[in-house]
């Protein structure tokens, strides 16, 4: 994991009234785990387009249909490229992996 | 335009091969609780101390429950969201403007230092909540909500100095067929396509005294992650219209529909703002704004240890949308007695109110210590199984419990 701690480094150097960075911040990146087959490869195809493994994981368990919506709400409020076959590749990944079988909405 | 130096993260190579970009880099070892929960990482962001991560891109960071016990979060704990993945890294205030525009007489183009020159500055106390603040406690209420699932740490309380957002508005003169005012900063999709991250204010609620455009927080910049260079602060509105980055205000004779303002953010337009019956989104929709009265406990942490015998002081914070708190009630026995706790100096209306109680427990045993806020217009927190439900998870502000073992 890489963290990059210049920003701190010149906030204690700097001071108090002038802690503008001068330099361009580096981000961490985080290595969510990600659970590995029923092409996991196509979840991370497209889902990390947009947003880490970490909006998947701390979501908690969630149903089929929530799962569905969700991948719905993907491709039609935020516009994700995602081709019809690999949705349902998507959702029913995301239902065996981060949820369960039901027919009810419940969350 | 701006001249910003954009790092897009790992941008679109991840389109070409996910998996091979991914296993490049080691991590810490990510766990999983023995409920199943998922446990975020804690790591160091640039200009914070390591937080819980729930994701890095785009960051959403959570502060731990130990920061109330203090009523000003300091900035290198204050949480982190944003919306979108495409965040400037790095921002020259020589070219950075802020630009008002729209129905207005004469557009501006203002500089940071425009904004501390040329207006009048003032400092406002005032608590910063997301919407989806506590949301995990839903799931306690009997059904869990959309969304990832905060703890309390999606909150905190800064002071705010900036210029007040109607002297920016009247300098550039409002036209008189302005009816909103529409808001938003330097973040940007991955995908063009993606709805821009866009919140809208009626334009009378612009013109209040109370919401200013910062570009000091708690005496410093505001760190980038919380949106340096310039924020936009609402005391005792729901973060969901702080902007980040904040670089243009659009004066607008129509409202703009738009993804952030008409489906996210929002809960059913009833007198409870929850579902009574069906699906949330079969009601009429109405956006979140002002905050509900809320009490969390700083110490003890859960699961705390404590020796019988020993005193201890129970502490925490209490806020609501700028009505006052009145009072904030303590039960030792899992709310079926209460008693009061003292309130700590008022520092200001939409501040955090600290709020202390001395106890020695006698007796050893599994103690659950709950607290409940009282507003001066009477509002009162619910208990977690009498709260209104939504299916975003907004809004929660269910009586707080923390377990503690008396040995």
């Amino acid at each position: 994991m890489k963290i990059t701690l210049l920003v701190a480094t010149l906030l204690l150097s700097a001071t108090a009234v002038f802690a503008q960075v001068a330099k361009p911040i580096e981000m961490p990146y985080v290595d969510y785990p990600i659970a590995k087959g029923d092409h996991d490869e196509v979840v991370q195809q497209y889902c990390l387009i947009c947003h880490s493994f970490g909006y998947i994981l701390n979501q908690g368990q969630k149903s089929r249909p929530y799962w569905t919506g969700t991948v719905s709400k993907m491709v039609n409020e935020f516009k994700a490229p995602i081709p019809k076959e690999d949705q349902q590749t998507i959702v029913n990944y995301l239902v065996k992996h981060y949820g369960y079988e039901s027919t009810s909405a419940g969350h | 335009m701006n001249k910003i130096n954009r790092r897009n993260f790992l941008g679109a190579g991840l389109l070409l091969g996910a998996s091979t970009l991914l296993g490049k880099e080691s991590s810490k070892k990510i766990i999983t609780d023995t409920t199943g929960e998922f446990v975020p990482p804690v790591i160091a962001f640039p200009e914070k101390k390591p937080m819980k991560t729930i994701s890095d891109r785009p960051p959403l960071l959570e502060s731990s429950r130990d920061i109330f016990t203090k009523t000003i979060t300091p900035n290198d704990q204050f949480f982190v969201r944003w919306h979108m993945p495409d965040i400037p890294m790095y921002i020259d205030l020589e070219t950075f403007r802020l630009e008002v525009k729209g129905s207005v007489e004469k557009p501006l183009s203002l500089s940071v230092d425009d904004l501390k020159s040329k207006f009048e500055p003032v400092e406002i106390t005032s608590v910063l909540q997301c919407g989806g603040n506590s949301r995990k406690f839903y799931a306690s209420s009997g059904q869990a909500t959309h969304g990832v699932q905060w703890g309390h740490g999606a909150m905190g309380c800064a002071v705010w100095k900036g210029a007040r957002l109607k002297d920016i508005l009247a300098m550039a003169g409002v036209q008189a067929t302005a009816k909103f005012v529409g808001l938003n900063g330097l973040e940007k999709p991955a995908v063009d396509e993606t709805p821009k991250f866009f919140r809208e204010m009626e334009i009378d609620e612009a013109l209040s005294g109370d919401i200013i455009v910062a570009y000091s927080m708690n005496g410093e910049d505001i760190p980038y992650l919380n949106g340096f260079p310039l924020k936009l602060i609402i005391p005792g509105h729901f973060s969901d219209s702080w902007v980040k980055m904040l670089s243009e205000i659009t004066v607008m004779d129509e409202y703009r529909k738009s993804f952030f303002m008409d489906v996210a953010y929002t809960v059913p337009d009833n007198d409870c703002e929850c579902v009574i019956s069906g699906g949330d989104f079969e009601y009429k929709r109405k956006p979140i704004a002002v905050m509900k009265v809320k009490s969390v406990i700083g110490y003890p942490t859960p699961n705390t240890v404590i020796k019988k015998g020993s005193r201890i002081n129970v502490t925490g914070i209490a806020f609501d949308q700028g009505k006052g708190i009145k009072e904030v009630m303590i039960s030792l026995d899992s709310g079926k007695s209460w008693g009061a706790t003292t309130l700590q100096k008022d520092n200001g209306k939409y501040a955090y109110r600290q709020w202390n109680y001395s106890w020695e427990p006698k007796a050893k045993g599994e103690y659950t210590i709950m607290v409940r806020a009282i507003n001066r217009i009477g509002n009162i927190q619910p208990m977690p199984d009498e709260i209104g439900w939504n299916a975003g998870g907004y809004q929660y502000n269910g009586v707080d419990a923390v377990n503690v073992k008396i040995v």
